[in-house]
């Protein structure tokens, strides 16, 4: 965070604060998460030309078995071998924090922060790293034509869920639906609360940039009976050199011409590279009564690079994909769903006699749920994806059993097999566990997992083995403040009879 | 007559307000004695019921009296008891010393036995010979608002009333009409007269109406009628109006309740609105509590994901959000985004299903969904592949994962351009510049299809330095 930003954050909290402990509502939610997982990876390990043999599929291996990669002219073949056993126990404290009543009406401060660390020791797990961090915290304004916020925010846009340290501005008018959001400050890393000069983004201790980049974004939608659209601007400049990072043009609509009937799409310019990004269009339906909901649909991905990599000058490809889904409700218990996606890439123009590679894939799933009983959810399906790189498919299912609001057990299992394209890791998995959900009051609520995870990695080398351990995680989510419940409800509603559903 | 008077007045305190109400018969009725059959001994009601012609005076006959017949020599002995329960009713007229109308024009016949009917044939109050009498030409229960009072006490005043009795209570047939429920059906009865019409008070209370008048307070026949926790005996059930079944309502209710909020009160509260708008307090600002005292609770909500979400709402929102992000925040607050967007690293399963880290890779490579959305490449992916030994810098080009292609690095480029995200996941750009610069190594051109020099060296140059150096091509 920058000088100016931390000065601006100070600021607002330092404002807010006096007002803080006369806020006539308040609601901290603290959840904290706990895992234990371990995993196995690889070792890097090489041998000389000249000391390689035959292996069984013709290419050369190690004397030992392992199938090795030999680079042309080189004196050094590379391969892997199983690593060791890695143990990991993240454990993350997430607070949420709201105040409202601060003497201003529809002023409310919020914040999320986040406590990560491993209690193993061995800071590997990601996402443990920077061990603090304040996912948003800021102060926020509404009325029926302004709303305003400062502070850490995001902001979702068809660009992703953009992080600022900042300001945002979004004016509307009552009745028309027409809206107009204006939004600045320095930005931060896509997916996640850090800058992108954080340490933690660079595990491979590659170029990083030095400044956090400025971002300012605007966009004009408006909202009507009949359809919604959005126009949105997105820039993002590196301070340091003036030069930009990023500059986006994006456009998102919904119309709904029909009961039930909607048309879905969006599409995004890179004007920084000069081409189009992503697009989807969808066409859905869904009856009223929840019995039917069907899609059809078609839709063009290509990632977007910031302009501080180089990784955009190697012209990524987009892929076009055809897509349908189906979910009926043949019986009252029964829901029946299935979905499938064939998708083709761009020419990549690029072709060698040496190496073939897959240019297209698809995928679809299938399954159902019967509610045996208002405690009783039977759960299984099937999913399967083949494409470049890799591919999986296996079965999955599920047995919960809810006694009331209070107590969930869920028992599920899974197989899996997972052929790779570009590697001999034709992995085969099995997992079963339990899931245990307690929810003693409103404000409480206590979370168990065990599984059992069975990993046969089949190779036809020395690099097979197994890989079988048990998984576990816990949480402990807890609601302080006046107005709380499990879905910020207030209090009068939970003496509602019968209560409520848990989200 | 005196003795049919007495027979009828018996038959009377045993059924006493039952044939109105459906009452319970009392002891004596139950114990099985048979008027008919002693009709010949019985000239008078009053022979075994002087109450019913003299103030004070019992209601029913002694014990002893019966014996005199039934002393075992003449007759066989009964085991005859006066009845000891207080008659459950409504009816302000009864035969007791605290009955509101104790004394009555009518004969005995007149109320208990039908029109015509063979002497002590005699039956429990008929409704229909107190409506003849009054001059009433309408069914029981299709009698004018007025007339309930003729024979009916409000239920509040019917204090022997238990529970049951009032949850037994028949429904008329006008509560069965379709529109009885709303709009202009039992409100505007209910407004017949001021401040309330006689006959909602007959069988209801105020409690009866907070089943589901949030707006009691507000509702003068509401407040008219007293208080009684007995009412609710009767169950009611507050069902949505027609209008609210209409595909369009849910996307549409918004502007209902701006518009017209008063439409709104009668069955919602402020929690209504707040079971679903979770992070917009001020749309329900128009509405009352129901904590409020006085006011009735309500329209119980559900939270319920709207039908157009369908079943893959969770890939698919965001296009939705992008477009219409203030539509999602009257659901939504921002805990639900940032509970994806921002994840945590101790989950075990969430947006994802439990196990999906074995099966990541297939949806990575062909991004199912835009993975960066919410994971940052360098901090989840690449930092977790490094700790697995995926450390692709850690050599020259780094090559021996990709075993099951011999000469996969001399044709990779295809696989990276089309999956160049998941490249990063693993190699660092030094790794690509070893061979794709034009200051050294082999020199190879990487760029492609799409690629358009000039536009990029005007947006940021310094991207093409890390190859090109202060020498930058153009075309």
């Amino acid at each position: 965070m920058t000088r100016a930003a931390r000065l601006v954050l100070g600021v607002v909290v330092a404002a807010m604060l006096p007002r803080a402990g006369w806020a006539q509502g308040y609601r901290l939610r603290v959840d904290t998460r706990v895992q234990a997982a371990a995993y196995r990876g690889v070792t890097l390990d090489s041998i000389a030309v000249a000391d390689t043999v035959s292996g069984p599929s013709g290419g050369p291996s190690t004397p030992d078995g392992f199938a090795v990669n030999c680079v042309g002219g080189g004196r050094y073949c590379r391969f892997f071998r199983p690593g060791p056993a890695v143990h990991s126990a993240p454990i993350t404290t997430t607070a949420d924090l709201t105040l409202w009543g601060l003497g201003v009406p529809g002023l409310s401060v919020r914040a999320t922060g986040r406590v990560a660390g491993d209690l193993s020791g061995a800071d590997r797990w990601p996402g443990t790293d920077s061990h603090v961090q304040l996912l948003e915290g800021y102060a926020d304004y509404s009325s029926e034509h302004v709303s305003a916020q400062l502070g850490r925010q995001a902001v979702p846009t068809r660009f992703g869920f953009t992080g600022f340290d900042g300001g945002r501005l979004a004016l509307r008018t009552g009745q028309q639906g027409l809206e107009v959001t204006g939004y600045g400050g320095w930005g931060l890393a896509r997916g996640v609360a850090l800058p992108v000069t954080s340490p933690a983004l660079n595990p491979l201790d590659d170029f990083q940039p030095r400044q956090r980049q400025l971002v300012a974004g605007a966009s004009a939608g408006w909202v009507a009976p009949r359809f919604d659209v959005r126009l949105s601007y997105l820039r993002e400049v590196d301070p340091r050199v003036d030069y930009f990072v990023g500059e986006r043009a994006g456009v998102d609509l919904t119309i709904r011409p029909a009961r039930g009937w909607s048309l879905v799409g969006g599409a995004d310019y890179d004007l920084a590279a000069g081409w189009w990004g992503s697009a989807e269009a969808t066409l859905g339906y869904a009856a009223l009564s929840g019995r039917v909901a069907a899609t059809v649909g078609a839709r063009r991905y290509r990632p977007h690079f910031d302009l501080w990599t180089i990784w955009g000058a190697f012209s990524p490809v987009p892929y076009r994909a055809g897509q349908v889904s189906l979910a009926i409700t043949p019986l009252d218990r029964l829901r029946v769903r299935a979905r499938g996606e064939r998708y083709e890439y761009d020419n990549s123009e690029t072709s060698t006699p040496l190496v073939s590679f897959e240019t297209s894939g698809w995928r679809y799933s299938w399954g159902a749920t019967y509610t045996a009983s208002a405690a009783w959810t039977l759960d299984g399906g099937y999913q399967s994806e083949f494409g470049p790189g890799a591919s999986s498919r296996g079965f999955e299912g599920s047995v919960s059993y809810a006694a009331g609001e209070r107590l969930a057990l869920v028992f599920n299992a899974a197989t899996l097999d997972r052929p790779l394209e570009f590697r001999y890791d034709d992995a085969s998995l099995k997992q079963y566990g339990v899931q245990a959900v307690y929810r003693p009051s409103p404000r409480a609520l206590f979370q168990l997992d065990a599984s059992r995870y069975a990993e046969d990695r089949r190779r036809p080398d020395a690099a097979a083995f197994d890989w079988d351990q048990l998984r576990f995680s816990a949480r402990v989510v807890l609601l302080f403040g006046n107005g709380a419940d499990m879905a910020n409800l207030p209090p009068a509603v939970r003496r509602m009879p019968g209560g409520r559903a848990a989200r | 007559m005196r003795a049919l008077r007495v027979a009828l007045a018996l038959a009377a305190l045993g059924g006493s307000g039952a044939s109105a109400q459906q009452l319970p018969a009392p002891a004596a009725a139950a114990s099985g004695f048979d008027h008919e059959k002693h009709r010949k001994l019985f000239p008078a009601c009053e022979t075994c019921h002087p109450g019913a012609a003299e103030p004070g005076a019992p209601i029913w006959p002694t014990a002893a009296s019966c014996a005199a017949c039934h002393d075992g020599t003449i007759e066989s002995r009964v085991s005859w008891q006066r009845p000891t329960e207080v008659p459950r009713t409504n009816l302000r007229f009864d035969h007791s010393a605290g009955a509101e109308v104790k004394l009555h024009p009518a004969q005995c016949v007149d109320c208990h036995a039908k029109k015509g009917a063979p002497w002590m044939t005699v039956q429990r109050v008929l409704p229909e010979r107190c409506l003849d009498c009054h001059e009433i030409k309408t069914a029981h229960f299709a009698a004018p608002d007025t007339a309930c009072a003729y024979c009916h006490v409000p239920l509040v005043r019917a204090t022997r009333l238990a529970r049951q009795d009032i949850a037994d209570f028949p429904k008329p047939p006008s509560h069965e009409q379709p529109d009885f429920v709303r709009g202009s059906g039992h409100g505007a009865a209910a407004k017949a007269r001021k401040p309330v019409a006689e006959s909602c008070s007959v069988c209801h209370a105020r409690d009866f109406c907070l089943a589901c008048h949030v707006d009691a307070p507000e509702q003068a026949p509401i407040q008219a009628l007293a208080s009684d926790p007995r009412a609710t005996a009767i169950v009611v059930r507050l069902e949505p109006p027609p209008s609210h079944a209409d595909e369009s309502f849910l996307g549409g209710h918004g502007a209902i309740a701006r518009r017209a909020p008063a439409d709104c009160v009668t069955c919602h509260t402020q929690e209504s609105c707040q079971t679903c708008h979770v992070g917009k307090p001020r749309v329900a600002r128009a509405l009352h509590r129901s904590a409020e005292s006085g006011r009735g609770i309500g329209a119980v909500m559900r939270r319920r994901r709207p039908p157009w979400h369908g079943d893959n709402f969770a890939t698919n929102h965001a296009q939705r959000a992008a477009a219409a992000t203030a539509t999602c925040a009257a659901c939504h607050v921002r805990a639900d985004c940032l509970e994806c967007h921002r994840p945590d690293a101790a989950r075990a399963a969430g947006y994802h299903p439990s196990g999906f880290l074995a099966r990541h890779p297939a949806a990575a490579y062909a991004r199912e969904t835009s993975c960066s959305s919410c994971h940052n490449a360098g901090s989840f992916c690449t930092s977790c592949h490094a700790s697995a030994g995926l450390k692709a810098a850690a050599g020259p080009l780094g090559s021996g994962y990709h075993d099951a292609t011999r000469f996969f690095i001399a044709g990779h480029g295809g696989a990276a351009r089309q999956s160049l995200e998941t490249c990063t996941s693993c190699h660092a750009e030094r790794d690509c510049l070893t061979c794709h610069s034009a200051l050294g190594g082999r020199r190879f051109n990487p760029h492609g299809p799409g690629f358009d020099p000039n536009r990029l060296i005007k947006k940021n140059p310094q991207m093409c330095t890390a190859c090109h150096g202060t020498v930058i091509p153009t075309r």
